[in-house]
């Protein structure tokens, strides 16, 4: 799977969200995104590539597209 | 981190990583665990000799995988270290027990802000540094068991243990705000708060401390470390599948 298809489908599944409403999806924006999906989602980003992230940048994780930049500096290009 | 066994985790089976258990409550609470069939990470400042020989020998008489991870709790370098060995291990953790400590004493007057901060370091600031590593760990796999070692002396006063009790008692505030944001992933999180127990640690309080527990204490003893590892196995078990959020005295009735 690529990087991409991996990267969407962890927001899929831990937060019940649709792939057409990624691209602009932000921290709160669905009920499923609040701090306790917030966690399930980082653990769900470091199985799939593989790293640990630090603590800043999961709180430094607000949205979508903000996730693409931070993964980068592990290595992961999206 | 350094596997000191063949044997391995399989699927299925119980994982624990505790701190400070080269000696005192850590050390029976490893003991008890291996003899549940548990498979332990321990983590230490130093592992000697004798310490390696006796978790082998533990770890072959129970056929279980036994670890040593190396933990300095006064260095955030240490702890990263060992958060990224253990995480990367991939072992499935089933419980961590935060229990390595140090004991200062002194009035507060006679007590530098420096030494306080560095008993928080080490009872304090290092078990939240390695904990909010590992429980991505509890999230991923959606439950676990943290149990935290605090102290009666992070409840009750006595005069010149200003850094220490203070020190427990964040590490009881700690349990109570872990065991709430925690539980959404099905992680109970609980403390044990052990009086005066036979260990080095009873030692370096002095006699004076040791007789006023006593006085205090209604079963006039002190507890045996195998007394408080019974009570963290009970609280990791599933027997107490409902206790999350709980400082448990273990203290002969003060
Ligand atoms: N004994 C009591 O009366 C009593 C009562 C209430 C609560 N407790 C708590 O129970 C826990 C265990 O204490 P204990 O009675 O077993 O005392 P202990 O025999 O003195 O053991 C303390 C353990 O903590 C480790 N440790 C100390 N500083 C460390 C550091 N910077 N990094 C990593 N590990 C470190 C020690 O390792 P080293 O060998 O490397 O120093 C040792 O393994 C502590 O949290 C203590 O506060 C004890």
């Amino acid at each position: 799977m690529a990087n991409i298809e991996k990267y969407n489908q962890a927001f899929i599944e831990t937060l019940e969200v649709t792939e057409d409403k990624l691209a602009t999806l932000k921290y709160h924006d669905v009920e499923a995104w609040d701090s306790v999906g917030h966690m399930t989602l980082m653990a769900a980003l470091e199985d799939a590539f593989d790293i640990m992230m630090e603590t800043e940048d999961i709180v430094d994780f607000s949205s979508y597209e903000k996730g693409k930049e931070i993964l980068k500096k592990y290595g992961v290009d999206l | 981190m350094e596997w000191i066994s063949e044997r391995r985790p399989a699927e299925g089976e119980r994982t624990m990583v505790i701190s400070g258990c080269n000696r005192g409550i850590g050390r029976a609470i490893v003991e008890k665990f291996i003899g549940e069939r548990y498979h332990v990470i321990a983590c230490v400042r130093e592992a000697d000799d004798v310490f390696r020989g006796w978790l082998s020998e533990l770890s072959q008489r129970e056929n279980v995988g036994c670890a040593i991870c190396q933990l300095d709790l006064s260095s955030e370098e240490s702890i990263s270290k060992a958060v990224k060995d253990i995480v990367s291990s991939k072992v499935k953790l089933d419980v961590l027990i935060n229990n390595a400590g140090v004991v200062t004493k002194g009035l507060l007057q006679m007590t530098s802000i420096q030494s306080i901060k560095d008993t928080f370091q080490v009872n304090f600031f290092g078990h939240v540094q390695l904990t909010q590593g590992l429980i991505r760990m509890f999230i991923r796999q959606k439950g676990g068991v943290i149990l935290n070692m605090c102290s009666v002396g992070g409840m009750d006063a006595y005069p010149a243990y200003v850094s220490y009790g203070c020190s427990k008692a964040a590490m009881i505030y700690f349990t109570k705000t872990m065991s709430q944001e925690l539980a959404p992933y099905g992680v109970r999180v609980n403390g044990i708060a052990p009086s005066m127990t036979d260990t080095r640690m009873r030692e370096q309080m002095g006699e004076e401390a040791n007789e006023e527990i006593l006085r205090r204490t209604a079963m006039k003893r002190v507890a045996e470390p195998s007394e408080v590892a019974n009570l963290a196995y009970y609280l990791a078990s599933s027997e107490s599948s409902f206790i999350t959020g709980q400082i448990v005295r273990i203290d002969g009735g003060m």
